[in-house]
């Protein structure tokens, strides 16, 4: 499988936390890797340092080949790096259709002289983005709440337009921070199809996720992650078995489940 | 009637100040209280091109445009990428540094300012002219900052005002948009500041006071921050007021006093009263009402 993601020698703390201890990681095409363990293990940290919300300490992240360590966060998501957020980060006071066209990689209407004017290319770049977020919509089955105000929908279907902004991005590397978290019934569901067509189409999608059933409906493999280091990657199956890492926090999380 | 023209023509230039100062703090949530002194750069940009070069008025005041961005893009490439806070801090030193400057050079007229303004029109029609040009102009910028507002640009902006973050993690690039921002603002008042220049003939450094982005300020929120209309009322509101105190015929003691007790009653009122401004809905905060 082609490697998407290529993460080498990766470190960070803050002050004396360390967040990122270390860490080697490839993600390739196609492939739903899960990111687990417990909280302030450093996963959404680790999300950050690949998108570009945090400058590393040191370290290698290749996206596609393409050493984009050193980029700006928007010029990384410009590359193809596409996240959602733990809590969800939406626009607030703009509709879902609108919180979706903010999220194409090219987005000729930042030229302030095209917006105005309404040039080819930009209106071009309108209408382009417009069909494929009315496609996205379509596909999870939110097409009707396009001219909602993103914050008067059901906490569950604001999940999902988290993930549907993101997927406007059609670069190859997708981050989900605990999309499924206060997901539940048909909206689980769609998460599920949706994010399992989309590596299917080619893209490479890390899950965080907190509750292992989660990961099981969704990953095939899964790194385990404690302290800024992982330090164990298999199937999921693997990972729940291993003693080791059930004393660490399995145990602990299905207790509290 | 050359009252009234140039009443006419005073509230046409606060509506382009008004608008474009609510453009850069209202839309964009820029803070920055050196509009004046971009209204300064396209007078005496214009004023100085005028008088010495004896180029034609359009080219003066496209010259004054053109000095307010560019400056204004220099001041926001070099604050805005340390912090948003730090524009304010720039904002206001270098709206009294340069105002200082303007008032110690010989070649600006120092604290007389320049009076030898050439005139373009003569006769009769002139305050009509102007009444005309100043009126389109208004119409312009604010045509073209709702146009701004309502295209995937003013998407982005709005996007960022929502969540910075969220929206640079989209692949928006938060400084460029907020330097175009600022630049757009600052070109209008440029404009501004030249249509005054050649309107009134006469400019000195008192007129571009730091205290005047208060007075501006004052007409944003009193319309309605963030709205496309808003500003436009306000400054209506704030520069028809003053004139109808002047018909009252108050003894000359008592005119200040007046104007003050109206305008701070009436900013208190709206505090309370209407938080949103006069075209803003009743209660929101920075309504966002007209920019969907
Ligand atoms: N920007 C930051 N500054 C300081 N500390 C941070 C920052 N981001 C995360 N941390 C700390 O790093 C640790 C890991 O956090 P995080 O990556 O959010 O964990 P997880 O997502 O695995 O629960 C936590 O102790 C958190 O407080
Ligand atoms: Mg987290």
């Amino acid at each position: 499988m082609e490697p998407i993601l290529r993460i080498d020698n990766l470190c960070k703390s803050f002050g004396g936390i360390v967040v990122a201890d270390h860490i080697d990681l490839t993600i390739s095409a196609g492939e739903i890797l899960g990111l687990i363990g417990p909280n302030g293990a450093g996963k959404t940290s680790l999300f950050n340092l690949i998108s570009g919300v945090v400058p590393q300490d040191a370290g290698k992240i290749q996206l596609q080949g393409r050493d984009i360590a050193g980029m700006s966060l928007h010029n990384r998501a410009r590359a193809g790096v596409a996240r959602t957020w733990q809590h969800m980060r939406l626009f607030r006071t703009m509709t879902v259709l609108e919180n979706l066209m903010m999220g194409p990689r090219d987005y000729p209407g930042e030229s302030l002289l095209g917006s105005v004017l309404g040039l080819g290319r930009v209106r071009r770049a309108e209408t382009a983005a417009h069909a494929q977020a009315m496609g996205i919509l379509e596909r999870m089955g939110l097409a009707q709440t396009a001219e909602t105000i993103v914050v008067d929908l059901p906490f569950g279907q604001q999940k999902l337009i988290g993930l549907a902004r993101a997927l406007m991005n059609d670069g190859r590397l997708l981050l989900l921070d605990e999309p499924m978290a206060g997901v539940e019934g048909s909206n689980y569901e769609t998460m599920q199809r949706v994010v399992h067509d989309e590596a299917a189409a080619g893209r490479a999608v890390c899950v965080v996720e907190h509750n292992v059933g989660f990961i099981k409906d969704l990953c095939t493999t899964a790194v385990f992650m404690a302290q800024g280091k992982i330090l164990q990657r298999g199937t999921v199956d693997e990972l729940t078995r291993s003693r080791e890492l059930t004393e660490l926090y399995f145990g602990t999380a299905e207790d509290a489940a | 009637m050359e009252y009234l023209a140039g009443t006419i023509i005073l509230i046409a230039l606060f509506v382009i100040l008004a608008s474009s100062y609510n453009l850069i703090i209202g839309y964009g949530g820029l803070n920055t209280v050196a509009h004046p002194i971009f209204f300064a750069l396209g007078a005496y940009t214009s004023a100085l091109l005028g008088i010495h070069a004896g180029l034609p008025m359009a080219v003066c005041i496209l010259a004054g445009i053109a000095v307010a961005v560019l400056v204004s893009v220099l001041l926001a490439v070099t604050t805005l990428r340390i912090s948003g806070d730090y524009l304010l801090i720039a904002s206001l030193g270098f709206q009294l540094g340069l105002l200082q400057l303007i008032n110690n050079m010989e070649f600006t007229g120092g604290p007389a300012g320049l009076s030898a303004v050439p005139n373009t029109f003569v006769g009769q029609g002139r305050g009509t002219i102007y009444v005309v040009i100043c009126t389109l102009a208004a119409i312009a910028v604010v045509w073209a900052i709702w146009r701004t507002m309502n295209g995937p640009f003013g998407r982005a902006v709005r996007a960022m005002r929502d969540d910075e973050l969220a929206c640079a993690a989209l692949g928006r690039g938060l400084i460029s948009i907020k330097i175009l921002i600022f630049a757009m603002g600052c070109g209008a008042a440029g404009l501004a500041g030249g249509l005054y220049a050649y309107y009134f003939q006469y400019i000195s450094p008192e007129q571009f006071q730091v205290a005047q982005s208060a007075q501006i300020l004052t007409m944003v929120v009193l319309g309605g921050i963030g709205t496309t209309m808003g500003p436009i009322v306000g400054a209506l509101v704030l520069v028809a007021l003053p004139q109808a105190i002047n018909f009252l015929q108050l003894p000359n003691s008592l005119v200040g006093t007046v104007q003050g007790l109206i305008f701070t009653t009436l900013v208190i009122l709206f505090l309370f009263l209407r938080p949103g401004g006069l075209v803003g809905h009743t209660g929101s905060q920075s309504s966002h009402g007209a920019a969907h």
